[in-house]
Protein backbone atom coordinates (compact mmCIF):
# COMPACT_ATOMS: atom_id res chain seq x y z
CA UNK A 1 0.00 0.00 0.00
CA UNK A 2 1.20 3.44 -1.14
CA UNK A 3 1.59 5.83 1.78
CA UNK A 4 1.49 9.74 1.32
CA UNK A 5 4.61 10.41 3.98
CA UNK A 6 5.50 13.61 3.06
CA UNK A 7 1.64 14.81 4.05
CA UNK A 8 1.11 12.51 7.05
CA UNK A 9 2.73 12.43 10.23
CA UNK A 10 4.72 9.29 10.52
CA UNK A 11 2.89 6.41 12.34
CA UNK A 12 5.01 4.38 14.59
CA UNK A 13 5.47 0.31 13.58
CA UNK A 14 4.61 -2.46 16.09
CA UNK A 15 7.96 -4.20 14.58
CA UNK A 16 10.13 -1.35 16.25
CA UNK A 17 8.08 -1.96 19.41
CA UNK A 18 10.37 -3.50 21.55
CA UNK A 19 13.80 -1.51 20.35
CA UNK A 20 11.62 1.94 21.47
CA UNK A 21 10.04 1.45 24.11
CA UNK A 22 11.50 -1.23 26.29
CA UNK A 23 14.55 0.92 27.23
CA UNK A 24 11.68 2.90 29.49
CA UNK A 25 11.08 -0.52 31.22
CA UNK A 26 13.29 0.20 34.36
CA UNK A 27 11.68 3.31 34.92
CA UNK A 28 8.40 2.75 34.18
CA UNK A 29 9.08 -0.32 37.01
CA UNK A 30 10.13 1.96 39.12
CA UNK A 31 7.34 4.48 38.75
CA UNK A 32 4.42 1.76 39.33
CA UNK A 33 6.55 0.70 42.35
CA UNK A 34 5.52 3.72 43.85
CA UNK A 35 2.03 3.92 42.84
CA UNK A 36 1.32 0.48 43.75
CA UNK A 37 3.77 0.60 46.76
CA UNK A 38 4.01 -3.45 45.58
CA UNK A 39 6.65 -5.26 43.58
CA UNK A 40 4.14 -7.97 42.11
CA UNK A 41 1.31 -4.79 41.47
CA UNK A 42 4.00 -2.31 40.38
CA UNK A 43 4.96 -5.83 37.78
CA UNK A 44 1.42 -6.46 36.76
CA UNK A 45 0.62 -3.00 35.89
CA UNK A 46 3.96 -2.27 33.73
CA UNK A 47 2.95 -5.41 31.74
CA UNK A 48 -0.23 -4.37 31.32
CA UNK A 49 0.81 -0.97 30.01
CA UNK A 50 3.80 -2.77 27.37
CA UNK A 51 0.73 -4.81 26.15
CA UNK A 52 -1.57 -1.78 26.08
CA UNK A 53 1.03 0.24 24.20
CA UNK A 54 2.48 -2.23 21.85
CA UNK A 55 -1.19 -2.84 20.94
CA UNK A 56 -2.25 0.69 20.20
CA UNK A 57 1.77 1.76 19.03
CA UNK A 58 0.29 2.28 15.06
CA UNK A 59 -1.55 5.37 16.52
CA UNK A 60 1.62 6.49 18.35
CA UNK A 61 3.09 9.80 16.02
CA UNK A 62 6.84 9.18 15.54
CA UNK A 63 8.81 11.77 16.43
CA UNK A 64 6.28 12.96 19.53
CA UNK A 65 7.26 12.82 23.31
CA UNK A 66 7.25 8.27 23.36
CA UNK A 67 8.36 8.45 27.30
CA UNK A 68 5.59 10.67 28.18
CA UNK A 69 3.12 8.69 25.96
CA UNK A 70 3.66 5.50 27.65
CA UNK A 71 3.68 7.28 31.42
CA UNK A 72 0.33 8.40 30.12
CA UNK A 73 -0.73 4.82 29.31
CA UNK A 74 0.91 3.73 32.84
CA UNK A 75 -0.82 6.41 34.93
CA UNK A 76 -4.41 5.39 33.14
CA UNK A 77 -3.72 2.10 34.14
CA UNK A 78 -2.63 2.68 37.33
CA UNK A 79 -5.82 4.29 38.10
CA UNK A 80 -8.18 1.87 36.43
CA UNK A 81 -6.68 -0.81 37.94
CA UNK A 82 -6.26 0.51 41.86
CA UNK A 83 -7.63 3.58 42.47
CA UNK A 84 -11.24 2.56 42.57
CA UNK A 85 -10.06 0.19 45.62
CA UNK A 86 -9.16 3.40 47.73
CA UNK A 87 -10.80 6.74 48.95
CA UNK A 88 -8.38 9.06 49.62
CA UNK A 89 -9.12 12.82 50.83
CA UNK A 90 -10.39 15.43 48.52
CA UNK A 91 -8.35 18.71 47.21
CA UNK A 92 -9.76 20.52 49.59
CA UNK A 93 -8.34 18.81 52.68
CA UNK A 94 -5.41 19.49 52.30
CA UNK A 95 -5.84 22.97 53.31
CA UNK A 96 -3.52 26.40 52.75
CA UNK A 97 -0.63 26.33 53.99
CA UNK A 98 2.51 28.92 53.56
CA UNK A 99 4.82 29.32 51.34
CA UNK A 100 8.24 27.17 52.12
CA UNK A 101 6.54 25.62 55.27
CA UNK A 102 9.35 23.44 56.04
CA UNK A 103 12.15 25.82 55.78
CA UNK A 104 10.40 27.87 57.81
CA UNK A 105 9.44 25.54 60.82
CA UNK A 106 13.15 23.85 60.99
CA UNK A 107 14.18 27.61 61.10
CA UNK A 108 11.96 28.93 63.91
CA UNK A 109 12.62 25.26 66.09
CA UNK A 110 16.67 25.88 65.31
CA UNK A 111 16.35 29.12 66.58
CA UNK A 112 19.97 31.28 66.05
CA UNK A 113 21.31 28.14 63.38
CA UNK A 114 19.09 29.95 60.99
CA UNK A 115 21.84 28.27 58.11
CA UNK A 116 21.32 25.01 59.23
CA UNK A 117 17.64 23.61 57.98
CA UNK A 118 19.47 21.98 54.64
CA UNK A 119 21.48 19.77 57.28
CA UNK A 120 18.39 19.53 58.93
CA UNK A 121 16.92 17.39 55.92
CA UNK A 122 19.59 14.88 56.77
CA UNK A 123 17.33 13.59 60.08
CA UNK A 124 15.06 12.15 57.06
CA UNK A 125 15.64 9.12 55.88
CA UNK A 126 13.73 7.58 52.53
CA UNK A 127 11.53 5.83 54.44
CA UNK A 128 10.43 9.20 56.25
CA UNK A 129 9.90 10.98 52.39
CA UNK A 130 8.13 7.69 51.30
CA UNK A 131 5.70 8.04 54.23
CA UNK A 132 5.29 11.75 53.27
CA UNK A 133 4.75 10.86 49.44
CA UNK A 134 2.18 8.25 50.63
CA UNK A 135 0.46 10.56 52.44
CA UNK A 136 -0.66 12.75 49.46
CA UNK A 137 -4.00 12.71 48.02
CA UNK A 138 -3.57 10.86 44.87
CA UNK A 139 -4.29 13.97 42.51
CA UNK A 140 -1.04 15.67 44.48
CA UNK A 141 0.91 12.61 44.95
CA UNK A 142 1.45 11.36 41.00
CA UNK A 143 2.56 15.48 40.12
CA UNK A 144 5.24 15.54 42.88
CA UNK A 145 6.50 12.46 41.63
CA UNK A 146 6.01 13.13 37.71
CA UNK A 147 8.12 16.53 38.62
CA UNK A 148 10.66 15.09 41.46
CA UNK A 149 11.37 11.27 40.89
CA UNK A 150 11.20 10.92 37.10
CA UNK A 151 11.98 14.64 36.23
CA UNK A 152 9.17 15.18 33.61
CA UNK A 153 8.34 19.35 32.32
CA UNK A 154 4.88 20.44 33.71
CA UNK A 155 3.98 20.22 29.92
CA UNK A 156 4.81 16.28 30.30
CA UNK A 157 3.08 16.39 33.00
CA UNK A 158 0.20 17.84 31.78
CA UNK A 159 -0.09 15.18 28.85
CA UNK A 160 0.54 12.20 31.17
CA UNK A 161 -2.44 13.56 33.58
CA UNK A 162 -4.60 15.11 30.79
CA UNK A 163 -5.13 18.46 32.88
CA UNK A 164 -4.09 21.64 31.94
CA UNK A 165 -0.27 23.25 32.50
CA UNK A 166 -2.14 25.75 35.30
CA UNK A 167 -3.80 22.17 37.01
CA UNK A 168 -0.40 20.95 36.99
CA UNK A 169 1.17 23.92 38.55
CA UNK A 170 -1.26 24.43 41.07
CA UNK A 171 -1.63 20.57 42.63
CA UNK A 172 2.51 20.55 42.31
CA UNK A 173 2.79 24.00 44.92
CA UNK A 174 -0.04 22.72 47.03
CA UNK A 175 0.98 18.89 47.07
CA UNK A 176 4.77 19.81 47.90
CA UNK A 177 3.49 22.22 50.57
CA UNK A 178 1.56 19.30 52.26
CA UNK A 179 4.42 16.91 51.65
CA UNK A 180 6.26 18.94 53.81
CA UNK A 181 4.33 19.78 56.48
CA UNK A 182 4.05 15.81 56.46
CA UNK A 183 7.55 15.72 56.70
CA UNK A 184 7.18 18.31 59.61
CA UNK A 185 4.80 16.27 61.71
CA UNK A 186 6.85 13.16 61.42
CA UNK A 187 9.66 15.65 62.73
CA UNK A 188 8.06 16.44 65.34
CA UNK A 189 6.74 12.73 66.04
CA UNK A 190 9.83 11.13 66.08
CA UNK A 191 11.24 13.81 68.51
CA UNK A 192 13.53 15.24 66.33
CA UNK A 193 13.09 18.78 66.40
CA UNK A 194 10.43 21.12 69.28
CA UNK A 195 7.87 23.24 68.15
CA UNK A 196 8.09 26.30 68.58
CA UNK A 197 4.53 27.07 70.25
CA UNK B 1 13.91 42.68 51.30
CA UNK B 2 12.57 43.81 48.14
CA UNK B 3 12.27 40.79 45.32
CA UNK B 4 11.90 37.84 48.49
CA UNK B 5 8.20 37.92 47.44
CA UNK B 6 8.91 37.00 43.81
CA UNK B 7 11.25 34.79 44.44
CA UNK B 8 8.97 32.62 46.80
CA UNK B 9 6.30 32.65 44.46
CA UNK B 10 8.68 31.33 42.03
CA UNK B 11 10.62 29.26 43.32
CA UNK B 12 9.60 25.95 42.53
CA UNK B 13 9.16 27.00 38.24
CA UNK B 14 12.85 28.38 39.31
CA UNK B 15 13.95 24.90 40.12
CA UNK B 16 11.79 23.22 37.26
CA UNK B 17 13.45 24.72 35.08
CA UNK B 18 10.02 26.10 33.88
CA UNK B 19 10.56 30.19 34.10
CA UNK B 20 11.27 32.58 31.37
CA UNK B 21 14.73 33.84 30.95
CA UNK B 22 13.75 37.34 32.03
CA UNK B 23 12.16 36.03 35.24
CA UNK B 24 14.72 33.58 35.98
CA UNK B 25 17.40 36.45 35.18
CA UNK B 26 15.74 38.53 37.99
CA UNK B 27 15.21 35.95 40.40
CA UNK B 28 19.03 34.95 40.26
CA UNK B 29 20.01 38.89 40.52
CA UNK B 30 17.71 38.64 43.72
CA UNK B 31 19.22 35.75 45.35
CA UNK B 32 22.70 36.54 44.60
CA UNK B 33 21.76 39.75 47.21
CA UNK B 34 19.56 37.93 49.93
CA UNK B 35 21.21 35.48 51.95
CA UNK B 36 17.78 34.45 53.42
CA UNK B 37 15.94 33.76 50.09
CA UNK B 38 19.45 31.90 49.04
CA UNK B 39 19.24 29.57 52.23
CA UNK B 40 15.52 28.71 51.22
CA UNK B 41 16.36 27.81 47.41
CA UNK B 42 19.11 25.56 48.74
CA UNK B 43 16.96 24.10 50.81
CA UNK B 44 13.96 23.43 48.53
CA UNK B 45 16.77 22.32 45.84
CA UNK B 46 17.88 19.31 48.63
CA UNK B 47 14.75 18.44 49.22
CA UNK B 48 13.61 18.15 45.62
CA UNK B 49 16.92 16.06 45.28
CA UNK B 50 16.23 13.73 48.42
CA UNK B 51 12.43 13.32 47.32
CA UNK B 52 14.21 12.01 43.72
CA UNK B 53 16.85 9.87 45.38
CA UNK B 54 13.76 7.95 47.70
CA UNK B 55 11.86 6.98 44.51
CA UNK B 56 14.77 4.78 42.86
CA UNK B 57 14.31 1.26 42.96
CA UNK B 58 15.87 -1.39 40.55
CA UNK B 59 13.29 -3.77 38.48
CA UNK B 60 13.15 -7.93 38.87
CA UNK B 61 15.68 -9.29 37.22
CA UNK B 62 13.16 -10.75 34.78
CA UNK B 63 11.22 -7.81 33.63
CA UNK B 64 12.54 -7.87 30.37
CA UNK B 65 12.02 -11.41 29.73
CA UNK B 66 9.08 -10.94 30.78
CA UNK B 67 7.91 -8.03 28.57
CA UNK B 68 10.02 -9.69 25.51
CA UNK B 69 7.87 -12.75 25.66
CA UNK B 70 4.77 -11.12 26.66
CA UNK B 71 4.84 -8.85 23.14
CA UNK B 72 6.23 -11.83 21.54
CA UNK B 73 2.72 -13.59 22.51
CA UNK B 74 0.58 -10.49 21.46
CA UNK B 75 2.22 -10.99 17.82
CA UNK B 76 1.83 -14.20 17.24
CA UNK B 77 -1.90 -14.51 18.69
CA UNK B 78 -2.35 -10.80 16.32
CA UNK B 79 -3.77 -10.55 13.52
CA UNK B 80 -2.10 -12.68 10.58
CA UNK B 81 -2.61 -9.93 7.73
CA UNK B 82 -0.81 -7.17 9.82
Amino acid sequence: MWRLATTLAPMADQVDFESDAMQYAPQLYSAALRMTRNPADAEDVVQETFLKAYRAYDSFTEGTNLKAWLYRILTNTYINKYRKKQRRPSEVELGELQDLYLFKRLGESSGAQISAESQALDMFVDEDIIEALESLPENFRLPVLYADVEGFSYKEIAEILDVPIGTVMSRLHRGRKALQRKLWNLAVEHGLVEPSE
Amino acid sequence: MSGCEDAVEYVYQYLDDELTVTRKARIKWHLKRCGVCTDAFQFETSLKEKISESGKSEPPEELFDTLRALIEQERNTGDPDC
